[in-house]
């Protein structure tokens, strides 16, 4: 099965990495943008991200059923994202401070819990990759080049693709998208206006909080099918600033996760290639290319204005 | 004393002290129950905590090196939040800083004599961690980049660079000879090391060790510290100038002022004159500076060479957030938070020694002590809003002639 | 506003230090224990001392009944074998309290027992271990004794109580073998009681000792959740049987409810902690009985000599406290390949914890061609030593620091807590922490301070010459202190490149595409000899093969090295390698994608035991024992330690999914490196 290195091949592989890669920062970025728009600062998304991936692997690890993982994944996504909101809303934390805390908390926790439940890193069965077969003899992964590229991931990453546009439907053409927006822009004068202000940001972190589960899940029973501790490395930062790169839209967050992860698999891609790139200049491209294309003169959305303010109802 | 001036003291000081004494003293509990559940004493473990930090000469003298770093960095954090800028980028400032001393160090050190080398690299990494810094500032102020992205993503950069030279260029050669390849560079000549606190000690004439004074207890271990062969160096009194310096930069100084009016209203601050663009540039140029500063002292102070670069940045950039705001991103009161935080860092490392509990779990606990000690803003606040009204109240009686202490 | 933190940080310094300052007196480093020089293994039991005319008086609190046909009864079996030796009833008194499952109820016993002046007083349960603490201070001039434990309570200062275990993975693996070579089903059932102590030791033994002797051998293990619940038992064991098993195990004294079973649908039951065979003999074609003549005699002799507590006792098999017993009508090749087993387990060729936890390719027979390596083997008798780590990673990291750990706990499982005594602490990337943990561990009088990373030798040197009788080991290095005139700090270096050429052998052996990949982490010290070793190994092979290299910049980034193990095969590679903890990310991908991995390092095949096809380990026990052997000698430093091909410092392990050709080709390859035949040459890369 020797085959011929050329352009097509690279490039598949390229792209299919990068999207499949964009997976985790796609639902951890979604998470942290309806967060911040609703004006509340989650750095603590990197520890929710390991407490999913531990607990989404340990329920597949204990049932088999990748389907409980993600279960698990949310489930404990909701509960940090409950602390947070806690400490970030009705306690009016500096945001800054309460998410480093957070991701100690979670960093701690799921390493901890690690040991004790486990103590050795084992793999499970987690989501296979689908390939759409339609009929007996075709499926959408026959499809030249387009098919390797698109219709050879797993239904975590489909569903991390498909929650663009729901997020841009939900933020954009609902009433609790406008009221999310509304608590982020001008939290006093929404609540002039009825929303409870308090109930909406509330929702939203938990619900960011359940994504960024679902990343650190997607990381341990799809992409991996391993729990290790620490095992996002940073991502959960990475995904907090393509919020920002981003400017706090969906298609935003889509078009930072996708160049991000791309890049990094053109930058792997480089080193197999063995092109004359030192390995370290090459792990620094993705990093340099997402500061270089941000400093392109576009016109850029400015940051929701009440982001890390609270609020407090009735004062003044 | 008064029950109104009672009152006044109680909400104004001893509830600052109480309810995050209270809240630290929740996150512990949480935490005993955490390690209770995993079957270790949990007071066996506080107590191996907080004696591991402060409890011994050692303990002691290693919760001060460790404050060092996070006072630095904890000082160009301040400024950064002052001057209405976000630094996340402080791990990658001081790699920077690090690397160019290091570089100088081992390259020019043998000419340079001790004193003026130590201050021209100490300046040197500044520098290298202010440009490191001037980046996202004029990035953000320009084109507007936002800080928290550039500078997560020149953390990253930072480490790559770091290992670049260290893997290449900059290796020290014995390990070329050797064939171990171990990305580190060589050691800085020991004319710029900078002086241990033992050293000042001997120098200025204290030779005998605690014991052999007779000097016991908390005194004995307190001179062991300054006299006796520890880590500790110079560097700690020097970020204590520092801190002294930055609080007159910011509060005594025109450019301080300033810096502080972009940071509080960037409107009101236009509007008064003042350039914005070239103050966040410039606040964001301290604070990279600082951490520059603190890579500097690391090399000259502790490790005398650069090793791999996560080594040695060791999530300052991250704790040192965290020093900052608990010394309410004040210069003074930064240094007693560091040290503060250098001994849950130390004593939670020594907690993991004595107890062979993982090291991770004392992360978790952190983290908690962290997030209780952030929520009690709200409960503060909201007994000193009860203040207020009390106070009205008997404000509202003694205008009405009901009150007593008017001419008091 | 912010001033609140500034003065709480204040004032926690204040109250800090205060605590400090109250519990400074009371606290000191650990000194190092006295540790006993001759008596390794103190289950032997001794003679009984010449009768003393006194009356021995022994008390035991049972949580069953003493005619349970398990855990209980075998004590009181025991106990009664040893008053028939001391001279019957006159010389010894066996008091004892039957189902005390309720820990209030066995405390006050233990109290009164100790209280009406018992010499010895055994709480025979786990559970009663909290309350026996409590009390055993209390009555200084009273032995007790309780299990399974291994606390003695030494670090409490309690210093009137032994602790005693029985290592039921022994018995259990070897009966595990002897069940698979009688079952004809391919099905084993197990009757466990609660997933814990003794049983699951047995379970987990057994389960393993049948894979290992026929490795698609299923067992299906059931856990009843109680001790006693003699009719659950019973119905396990019919859904067992449905199920297709024809061995049935079990433990607890449930299981008079699974014999009954087995009995009944004539098939074979294999027992445990009692001998079993009286209620079903045609049934019951072996048991692994529990045999504590030998700790408890000793304590009783201890006693009269005046030691009232302190040591910690363990049947196993070497040392006659288990004993394994076969029915006379049992098929005899199972017996005997079950013996063979048990004879490799009392020699110390086999390791039961290592194979249940996957560290030993388990391996029925293998023809073992010579390479002219090193074959570990224990010294017989090593001095005693504390020795210390200071790890980069974690123990878990299932590469280089995991394998420093599991090459000491492994010298300590062999030889005994007493002999090796250790401590660790991981994740100490961060330099200034490593230092302080360093001086620390110095200073608490450790022997040998293992420094596990290039990163922490600067620090050594510095401290070595404070601490002239502790012996220091840093690597990977050459660097042992010589132009710092320091003397007794070991340096030591895994030589990677010898086993990554290996690697790389076997890598062009089973390439077909002509393309083979390496997901490295940062391109120094030994992930770079290993890719160094590992070029070379392929081009030596197969001088058109393909090595493409990445390196992701990182030990940690799991994600990143999954995909670069994904751009790997896109781009044609179908061989895999790596180092550092990131690997775990690129095995799973390899797993996925059905392509060889060959690890380095750690033992990786706990992932994904089908992929990892080859390891090159770090076995990092010559290495230990030669820095143990050196301070015996007196030597405390001053030497290169290399972990090479030749000294056994780095064990190529072969999983049987290789062909057998392949194996030979990396097995002369190990031969070349061994006698120099081979020079491994790094390409310019």
């Amino acid at each position: 099965m020797t085959q011929e290195l050329t352009f097509a091949v690279i490039i598949i592989g390229i792209l299919h990495s990068g999207i499949r890669l964009a997976t985790p920062y796609l639902y951890a970025g979604l998470g942290e943008m309806f967060d911040q728009r609703a004006g509340v600062l989650n750095l603590g998304v990197d520890g929710i991200m390991l407490m999913g991936a531990f607990f989404g692997f340990y329920a597949v690890y204990q049932t088999g059923n990748a389907w409980l993982g993600v279960a698990a994944a949310v489930l404990v996504g909701i509960v940090m994202g409950l602390l947070m909101a806690v400490v970030s809303i009705s306690f009016q934390a500096e945001q800054g401070i309460s998410g480093i805390g957070l991701y100690m908390f979670g960093l701690g926790l799921s390493s901890l819990l690690f040991k004790t439940m486990l103590g050795t890193v084992e793999g499970v069965q987690g989501f296979s990759e689908l390939k759409f077969q339609i009929t007996q003899n075709f499926s959408l992964y026959d499809i030249p080049i387009i098919g390797p590229i698109f219709f050879n991931h797993s239904v975590l990453t489909y569903g991390a693709f498909l929650l663009v546009p729901i997020s841009a439907y939900v933020l954009n053409k609902t009433t609790w998208g406008l009221k999310i927006k509304a608590a982020g822009q001008n939290p006093e004068a929404a609540d002039s206006l009825g929303v409870n202000v308090t109930t909406v940001r509330y929702m939203t972190v938990i619900l960011g909080a359940a994504l960024a589960g679902l990343a650190g899940a997607s990381l341990s029973i799809s992409l991996l099918n391993i729990f290790q501790e620490n095992m996002t490395n940073g991502m959960g930062f990475i995904a907090v600033a393509l919020v920002y790169f981003g400017s706090w839209r969906p298609y935003g967050v889509l078009a930072g996760a996708l160049l991000f992860s791309t890049v990094n698999a053109l930058q792997l891609w480089a080193q197999v290639l063995n092109l004359p790139i030192p390995s370290d200049v090459a792990v620094m491209l993705p990093y340099l290319l997402t500061i270089i294309a941000l400093a392109m003169p576009f016109r850029r959305a400015a940051q929701p204005a009440a982001l890390t303010r609270p609020f407090t109802r009735g004062d003044n | 004393m008064s029950k109104t001036k009672f009152n006044r003291f109680f909400y104004d000081h001893l509830l600052n002290l109480l309810l995050p004494l209270l809240a630290v003293l929740a996150a512990l509990l949480v935490g005993a129950l955490i390690l209770w559940v995993q079957g270790v004493d949990p007071w066996e473990a506080y107590k191996a905590m907080f004696l591991g930090a402060f409890g011994s000469k050692n303990g002691l003298a290693d919760t001060l090196v460790k404050s060092v770093p996070l006072m630095l960095v904890g000082l160009g954090i301040a400024i950064a939040f002052r001057g209405g800028v976000i630094n996340i980028g402080a791990e990658g400032q001081l790699i920077t800083g690090a690397l160019f001393v290091t570089f100088l160090g081992v390259t020019f050190g043998e000419k340079a004599p001790g004193a003026v080398g130590i201050l021209l690299l100490l300046f040197a990494g500044a520098l290298m961690g202010g440009l490191w810094g001037a980046i996202p500032g004029w990035l953000k102020a320009q084109l507007g980049v936002n800080e928290i992205l550039s500078t997560i993503m020149m953390n990253a950069i930072a480490i790559q660079i770091g290992y670049y030279l260290l893997r290449g260029p900059m290796i020290d050669p014995a390990e070329l000879a050797a064939g171990t390849n171990i990305p580190h560079s060589a050691r800085l000549p020991k004319n710029l090391d900078m002086a241990r606190f033992t050293d000042m000690a001997k120098a200025l004439g204290f030779t005998k060790r605690a014991k052999e004074l007779g000097i016991e207890g908390y005194a004995g271990q307190l001179y062991g510290v300054l006299v006796e062969p520890t880590r500790l160096h110079i560097g700690f009194l020097f970020a204590i100038l520092m801190a002294i310096l930055v609080y007159i930069f910011l509060w005594r100084t025109t450019i301080g002022y300033k810096i502080r009016a972009v940071g509080l209203n960037r409107q009101a601050a236009r509007y008064a004159g003042i350039n914005v663009k070239r103050n966040m540039v410039l606040s964001m140029t301290l604070s990279g500076a600082f951490a520059g500063l603190a890579g500097a002292v690391e090399i000259l102070g502790l490790h005398h060479r650069m090793f791999e670069p996560t080594s040695v940045s060791a999530g300052y950039g991250f704790t040192g957030i965290v020093a900052a705001l608990f010394g309410g991103l004040h210069p003074l009161g930064i240094i007693p938070s560091s040290i503060l935080f250098g001994g849950l860092l130390v004593g939670g490392d020594k907690m993991q020694r004595a107890m062979q509990i993982p090291q991770v779990l004392i992360t978790a606990i952190l983290g908690l002590i962290v997030l209780f000690v952030v929520s009690t803003d709200f409960f503060k606040r909201k007994l000193q809003t009860r203040r207020i009204s009390e106070e009205a109240e008997t404000f509202f009686e003694k205008e009405t002639g009901a009150g007593e202490e008017a001419s008091a | 506003m912010k001033k609140r933190y500034l003065l709480l940080s204040l004032l926690l310094i204040v109250a800090l230090t205060l605590v400090a300052c109250g519990g400074n007196a009371a606290t000191k480093a650990p000194k190092p224990e006295p540790t006993k020089s001759s008596e390794a293994h103190p289950t032997k039991a001794s003679e009984p001392p010449v009768a003393s005319g006194e009356k021995f008086r022994v008390a035991v609190v049972l949580p069953s009944t003493i005619t349970d046909m398990a855990w209980s009864q075998a004590l009181i079996d025991s106990l009664k074998r040893i008053q028939e030796k001391m001279g019957g009833e006159d010389k010894m008194e066996i008091a004892y309290t039957e189902n005390m499952w309720n820990v209030t109820d066995a405390a006050s016993a233990i109290r009164d027992y100790a209280d009406g002046g018992y010499n010895l007083v055994i709480a025979h349960g786990t559970q009663y271990g909290a309350s026996l603490f409590e009390i055993a201070p209390d009555f200084p001039d009273t032995s007790f004794a309780w299990g399974t434990a291994t606390d003695t309570g030494k670090d409490k200062g309690v210093e009137n109580v032994f602790a005693y275990e029985a290592r039921a993975e022994q018995g259990g693996f070897v009966l595990g073998v002897l069940a698979s070579a009688l079952d004809k089903t391919g099905v084993l059932g197990v009757v466990g009681p609660v997933e814990a102590g003794d049983a699951k030791l047995y379970i987990d033994g057994f389960a393993a000792g049948a894979k290992y002797d026929k490795p698609d051998v299923k067992v299906n293990i059931s856990y009843t959740g109680s001790f006693g619940d003699t009719a659950l038992a019973a119905e396990a064991a019919n859904t067992h049987i449905s199920a297709g098993a024809d061995v049935l195990t079990g433990s607890a004294q449930q299981v008079v409810g699974a014999i009954g079973v087995a009995k009944e649908k004539g098939v074979l039951w294999i027992g445990t902690q009692s001998d079993q065979s009286s209620l079903a003999p045609d049934t019951v074609v072996a048991s692994q009985i529990y045999v504590w003549d030998g700790p408890f005699q000793d304590m009783i002799n201890k006693h009269m000599s005046g030691v009232m507590g302190g040591e910690t006792y363990a049947l196993t098999l070497e040392n006659g406290g288990l004993v394994l017993k076969y029915a006379d009508w049992a098929d005899k090749d199972a017996v005997a390949k079950a013996e063979q087993v048990k004879q490799m387990i009392v020699d110390g060729d086999l390791n039961v914890m290592d194979v249940i936890e996957g560290k030993a390719a388990p391996a029925m027979s293998g023809d073992e061609v010579s390479t002219g390596a090193t074959r570990f083997e224990y010294p017989a008798e090593i001095k005693p030593v504390r020795i210390v780590m200071v790890l980069p990673s974690t123990i878990t990291d299932l590469s280089w620091s995991q394998s420093l750990y599991d090459s000491v706990k492994d010298l300590q499982d062999h030889y005994g807590k007493d002999v090796i005594d250790f401590a660790y602490t991981e994740n100490m990337w961060n330099v200034t922490d490593a230092a302080a943990a360093l001086r620390d561990y110095a200073d608490s009088g450790y022997d040998i301070v293992i420094a596990h990373g290039a990163q922490y030798g600067d620090t050594l040197f510095e401290l070595a010459p404070d601490y002239p009788d502790t012996s220091f080991a840093w690597g990977t290095t050459t660097n042992f202190g010589a132009d710092e005139g320091v003397t007794n700090v070991f340096a030591y270096e895994p030589r990677a490149d010898q086993g990554g050429y290996v690697l790389g052998v076997i890598a062009a052996k089973l390439t077909k595409s002509g393309v083979v990949g390496v997901v490295g982490p940062i391109d120094a010290g030994d992930a770079k000899l290993h890719v160094d070793g590992f070029v070379a190994g392929v081009h030596a092979t197969k001088p058109d093969a393909k090595v493409n290299i990445s390196f992701t910049g990182n030990f940690g980034d799991t994600s990143l090295a999954a995909e670069a193990a994904n751009t790997q095969i896109s781009a044609g590679a179908d061989v895999l390698t790596g180092s550092a903890q990131q690997v775990v990310g690129a095995i799973g991908v390899a797993k996925d994608k059905g392509v060889p991995w060959l690890g380095i390092q750690g033992d990786q095949s706990s992932v994904a035991p089908d992929t990892v096809v080859a390891t090159d380990l770090y076995d990092w026990r010559p290495t230990i024992l030669a820095m143990i052997q050196a301070r015996s000698g007196g030597v405390l430093g001053g030497k290169v330690l290399q972990l090479t091909l030749a000294n056994g410092g780095q064990r190529m392990i072969y999983s049987d999914k290789l062909p057998a050709d392949v194996v030979e080709a990396a097995k002369a390859a190990e031969k070349g490196i061994i006698d120099g035949s081979i020079e491994i040459k790094a390409e310019p890369r």
